[in-house]
């Protein structure tokens, strides 16, 4: 597991990195353009076929949920507490009432966390991150930049095991990492603080192995994965072009004769961020409870 | 005549922060082919020494240089670090510390693709690269994912498959378990065979008495000894004082002759030695 590039065999996959940039731009573009629920959520669903096409719908769901948990929290506060509301939709226990201008301007900003987070997700998971680096380096972006955004993905691993063998020796000299909540939070301290340094001794390093390798030669360089535009990419861009277009035209003529944004939507969708979320809590609960009475893990 | 591989002449050196030079008045050379062992003490400048060889000192580890060093001819502080890549290879201790690539072949690749070596030929270098260093097949696999010995021959394979004429490396297997230091000695066997120019700093003086034509002696900063790695480890009553010691064969032969005042010719190797002491002995 060296970085959230899940190498996969698709179309999507072989699209290239500069493709797949202007895709994000798209999508975040998108979101801003439509903003409405109803348009959103269609949206949303249209991007779902190509989660499918990269193959990576089970990484995705898993990475999407910390986003639902965004989502729930977003709609549930605001629908209820937000002041721009003033027709109430419905009401819970407790006499809190959910407002239709609230729950659509948090439906809005949730859908647009989901859409972007699903274009992101998408990226990240289909590029390679060598490739991102040459295709930015094609766009002219400086190759020291490149190879910082490169070496960011990389490092995270290597951080993240550093951080268990930090964590395991300072527990080898009785530190409490299992202990209370705030317990755990001022043993940060003694973790963060070794980290760092590990973590900057080997960046020092690394910098006087690049340079034994030629990195801050002039001159032109090299890669060994080629990425290149093809008909596949101009089809790509194409198409987004053209949904792009018909967005700005739903936009600009449509939205007044075309109401889908109704009551019901708006609460079937919080209901469905709930259920889902409940069903994450369910899951969760069940792991923890399993390893309590399993031991393992 | 010829330019000498690596041609070091009164070179001193100090870092910023130290008021004692920490290489003094080095003078050593090394012919194409040859192998040289360094050793001393920890602390002794065997690193900086080594560094100062591909510029990296003193050009991105700063401090005050006097004198030359040459690589092939021409003058190391006239070049940058970036340049020198490509005439010297260098390994470092830490074996995870020399990888940023995501697979073994782009690791091997990066430093091709910082000289421009066209793509086509950075497929047969890889190739060549991970044959010399036993890494064949592991083309896909994650640097993370290797063993310490492996990925000190990565690093290897990494630095040769920039066809650099010499190859510098520095405690290339004091990180390892002893099968690792195998792995790693059993390439650097190959290299000699390729007529490669090389520099070792290692502690394991059996490995340098086998492996090395010449052994330079570094104590403090100054040389106490440069010669043919049989004629610095014979010289055992001077590898004491200095705190070092001779290969286990010639230690015996060597406390053998004080215990029992005899004469028997110290050897490195242990053919030689057996023969040695047959002969006295019989
Ligand atoms: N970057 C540095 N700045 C200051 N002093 C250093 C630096 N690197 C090494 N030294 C000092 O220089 C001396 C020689 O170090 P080094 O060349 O690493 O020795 P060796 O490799 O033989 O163990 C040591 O005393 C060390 O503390
Ligand atoms: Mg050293």
């Amino acid at each position: 597991m060296n970085s959230l590039y899940m190498p996969k065999d698709s179309l999507i996959h072989s699209l290239d990195p500069r493709t797949k940039m202007l895709f994000v731009v798209f999508v975040v573009a998108s979101s801003f353009i439509l903003n409405d629920p109803a348009l959103q959520l269609v949206f949303l669903v249209a991007l779902f076929p190509l989660v499918v096409m990269a193959k990576v719908v089970k990484p995705y769901l898993i990475s999407i949920q910390f986003l639902l948990l965004f989502a729930v929290l977003i709609m549930t506060v605001h629908g209820i507490y937000n002041p721009i509301g003033v027709t109430p939709v419905f009401e819970i226990f407790g006499g809190l009432t959910f407002k239709y201008e609230s729950m659509v301007y948090a439906s809005v900003m949730s859908f647009r966390i989901l859409v972007i987070g699903t274009a992101a997700v998408l990226f990240v998971m289909t590029t390679h991150p060598s490739d991102m680096a040459s295709a930015l380096v094609k766009w002219k972006v400086p190759h020291s930049f490149a190879f910082i955004l490169l070496s960011t993905f990389q490092i995270i691993p290597i951080i993240a095991r550093e951080a268990k063998i930090v964590m395991e020796a300072q527990q080898a000299r009785c530190l409490d990492v299992k202990g209370s909540l705030i317990q755990r939070v001022k043993n940060l301290v003694p973790m963060f603080a070794p980290l760092f340094i590990i973590t900057f001794m080997k960046v020092h390093q690394l910098s006087y192995v690049l340079e034994c390798r030629a990195f801050s030669r002039k001159g032109e360089k090299t890669s060994l994965r080629e990425t290149k535009i093809g008909s596949l990419d101009y089809t790509f861009l194409l198409g987004m072009l053209g949904f792009l277009a018909f967005e700005i035209y739903l936009k600009l003529f449509m939205m007044g004769s075309l109401q889908l944004t109704t009551d019901a939507l708006l609460t079937y969708s919080l209901f469905g961020t709930w259920i889902v979320f409940g069903f994450m809590i369910i899951k969760f609960v069940v792991k923890q409870f399993q390893g309590k009475i399993g031991g393992a893990n | 005549m010829a330019a000498k591989a690596i041609e070091v002449n009164n070179l001193t050196f100090s870092y910023p922060d130290t008021d004692e030079p920490v290489l003094k008045d080095i003078n050593f050379s090394i012919n194409h082919g040859e192998i040289l062992g360094i050793i001393g003490p920890t602390g002794a400048g065997k690193s900086t020494l080594a560094m100062c060889v591909n510029g990296l000192v003193p050009q991105v580890i700063n401090g005050e240089m006097e004198g030359t060093v040459k690589v092939n001819g021409s003058e190391v502080s006239e070049s940058s670090v970036a340049k020198m890549s490509e005439d010297v290879g260098f390994v470092f201790q830490e074996p995870e510390n020399q990888l940023s690539q995501m697979t073994i072949e782009e690791e091997v690749a990066f430093g091709m693709g910082n000289l421009g070596v066209p793509r086509d030929d950075m497929r047969v270098r890889i190739t060549d690269a991970l044959e010399q260093v036993g890494l064949t097949g592991f083309e896909k696999r994650s640097p993370l994912a290797l063993s310490g010995g492996q990925q000190q021959r990565l690093a290897i394979a990494a630095v040769l498959a920039m066809r650099p004429s010499i190859m510098i490396m520095d405690e290339p297997t004091s990180m390892l378990d002893p099968k690792g230091k195998n792995e790693v000695y059993d390439v650097l066997k190959n290299l000699k065979d390729y007529g490669m120019t090389g520099i070792i700093i290692d502690h394991e003086v059996e490995r340098i008495a086998a492996y090395c034509d010449k052994v330079l002696v570094l104590y403090e900063g100054e040389v106490q000894m440069f010669a043919p790695s049989e004629e610095v480890f014979t010289n055992i009553k001077k590898m004491h004082e200095l705190t070092l010691n001779a290969p286990q064969v010639t230690e015996f032969l060597s406390s053998y002759n004080q215990a029992f005042g005899k004469d028997v010719k110290l050897s490195t190797t242990l053919e030689e030695a057996v023969d040695n002491f047959e002969s006295v002995c019989k």
